[in-house]
């Protein structure tokens, strides 16, 4: 009996401590309108204070950034803070290098707006755009990879560079109950501004590619934002190498098109890394490109070809191939999408030839 | 056993939708706390420990990671292969660590069985003696895999 009337005891006390911290926090975090600084003065917005940086200026249609959607594991979203943020978040830190933390980088999902704040953003910024759109086709190009096409509806043209990236919002479905946004680099040349096409790989559990791979239907409208990103094609180079796996091929891909479509007059050569032949796709287009253009060469590599894959091309990993291929008198840049072992190893190889992060760049999202 | 609100708040952080599509829990009705207390029981039956165990799965990860995805025999007897994808995820534990979207796939071909685990549950069962809740897409059932990672004979 005592032990009965000690429990009720406690859960009453817990229940009433309850109820008080939430009236509490209904009022002590009232923290009224607050401005936000942007640039020294370039733009001020003012929102109601308690919601993040990040949501708060999304809501103002500046978006900055963000991969994960907001759940501090992917870091992307830094903007500096000159004023106004607090101290910096052990939820920040992981994401934060010491210079970073030095000269008042801040992570934007965590800071919650609760005074009047000052940030410096980058320009590009301002140019991002929220667009609703409409799926017009899904294409399978592997076993685990799609290709889709969006159109634009509403703005209906989208400015990018090639080898940018947007992001795309999910709807809940069976369990998932909240919306999350993860980025996909755009495959099209920036050139079709009417519509985007993105190639999506399955990641086993991933929320993003289970939705796009399993729910998304042609004729759903969805919401994406973008132009994001400054892994893009930079045209003072001699000339180009291009190195792909998997999904990586989609920023590739556009900056080959965009590259060709502009005429300028610069060699590329393209290593596309593969397992087998099941995991090679757009393989036709590309040979096509090669056979009709002087200056494009495709390197497609498989690493464990099929017995029943009849193949006689490069065989090997990408790494060895590209060693073979890159000499150290080339005065190229090179542009690198895959997996992050991928991009580690090709990334050593290259430093090995002469190549320096001057002349590497990569999305290592 | 009853979970602290800190337990509460990762149970929460474990359910399908927050971090992944299919969450830490699966079908498991228990909280984590029991389930993390269970495997603890069984680990310490066969004699070894949480760090063991994970540092036997980090060992055929390390070895495969420089394949860059294809099949390797390691010790005569595992086949193993890595798949990894762009983006980080973080321990459901909110202790800040982030790992790498990295699937091991290694095979005993003397048991003929196969174990898939990803490098956040070799950090979870590391530090956390967290080997998902049964049903999970990414459950490690303790018997199993000291046995496929060859460290315990097969009965």
């Amino acid at each position: 009996m005592d032990i009965l009337l000690t429990v009720l005891s406690i859960s009453s006390i817990s229940t009433v401590l309850a109820i008080i911290i939430v009236i509490a926090e209904k009022y002590l975090n009232d923290y009224g309108d607050c401005e936000i600084d942007i640039n020294n003065g370039s733009k001020k917005v003012t929102v109601q204070g308690g919601d993040t940086l990040l949501s708060s200026l999304g809501e103002n249609k500046i978006f900055i950034p963000s991969a994960c959607g907001g759940k501090a594991t992917c870091g992307s979203c830094k903007v500096k803070v000159i004023e106004g943020a607090g101290d910096v978040l052990p939820t920040e830190e992981p994401y934060l290098s010491e210079n970073e933390i030095n000269e008042n980088i801040r992570l934007s999902c965590q800071i919650k707006i609760k005074r009047d704040i000052k940030i410096v953003i980058p320009e590009d910024f301002f140019n991002i755009k929220e667009y609703k759109a409409r799926v017009e086709s899904i294409i399978d190009k592997t076993y685990d990879i799609k290709e889709f096409r969006l159109g634009l509806i509403e703005p209906s043209e989208i400015d990018f560079r090639a080898g940018q990236y947007i992001q795309i919002k999910t709807k809940p479905y069976e369990k998932i109950k909240e919306t999350v946004s993860r980025a996909y680099s755009v495959s099209s040349v920036p050139s079709e501004k009417t519509g985007i096409e993105i190639i999506v790989r399955l990641v086993p559990g991933g929320i993003c590619t289970t939705f796009m791979h399993e729910y998304l239907r042609v004729g759903d409208e969805v919401i994406l934002s973008g132009p994001y990103g400054d892994f893009y094609l930079r045209e003072d180079a001699d000339d180009y190498i291009f190195i792909a796996g998997g999904s990586g091929l989609a920023p590739i891909k556009s900056m080959i098109f965009d590259i060709l479509e502009k005429r300028i007059d610069k060699n590329m050569i393209f290593f596309f890394g593969a397992g087998s032949k099941k995991d090679l796709y757009y393989y036709e287009m590309f040979k096509e490109l090669d056979n009709k253009h002087e200056n494009f060469n495709y390197v497609p590599a498989l690493s464990r070809p099929d017995v029943d894959d009849k193949w006689d091309g490069e065989i090997g990993l990408i790494t060895d191939i590209v060693s073979r291929y890159v000499d150290d008198e080339m005065k190229n840049h090179a542009y690198l999408c895959g997996s992050p072992g991928m991009l580690d190893a090709c990334i050593n190889i290259l430093k090995s030839k002469g190549f320096t992060d001057q002349t590497i760049f990569y999305d290592k999202f | 056993m009853k979970q602290t609100p800190e337990f509460m708040k990762i149970q929460e952080n474990m359910q399908p939708g927050i971090l992944t599509a299919h969450g830490f829990i699966g079908d498991d009705t228990r909280n984590i706390k029991d389930i993390i207390e269970e495997d603890n029981k069984n680990i310490l039956s066969l004699d070894l420990s949480h760090s063991d165990i994970a540092d036997r799965m980090q060992y055929f990860t390390d070895l495969a990671v420089n394949e860059l995805g294809n099949r390797i025999l390691i010790d005569n007897d595992f086949i193993v292969s890595i798949d990894d994808h762009r983006g980080t995820m973080p321990c459901p534990f909110r202790d800040n660590y982030k790992a790498v979207k990295r699937n091991t796939k290694l095979e005993n071909t003397k048991l003929g069985k196969t174990v898939y685990w990803s490098d956040l549950n070799i950090h979870m069962i590391r530090d956390h003696g967290f080997y998902e809740g049964k049903g999970s897409f990414f459950r490690i059932d303790t018997k199993d895999i000291t046995e496929i990672l060859g460290m315990i004979t097969a009965k």
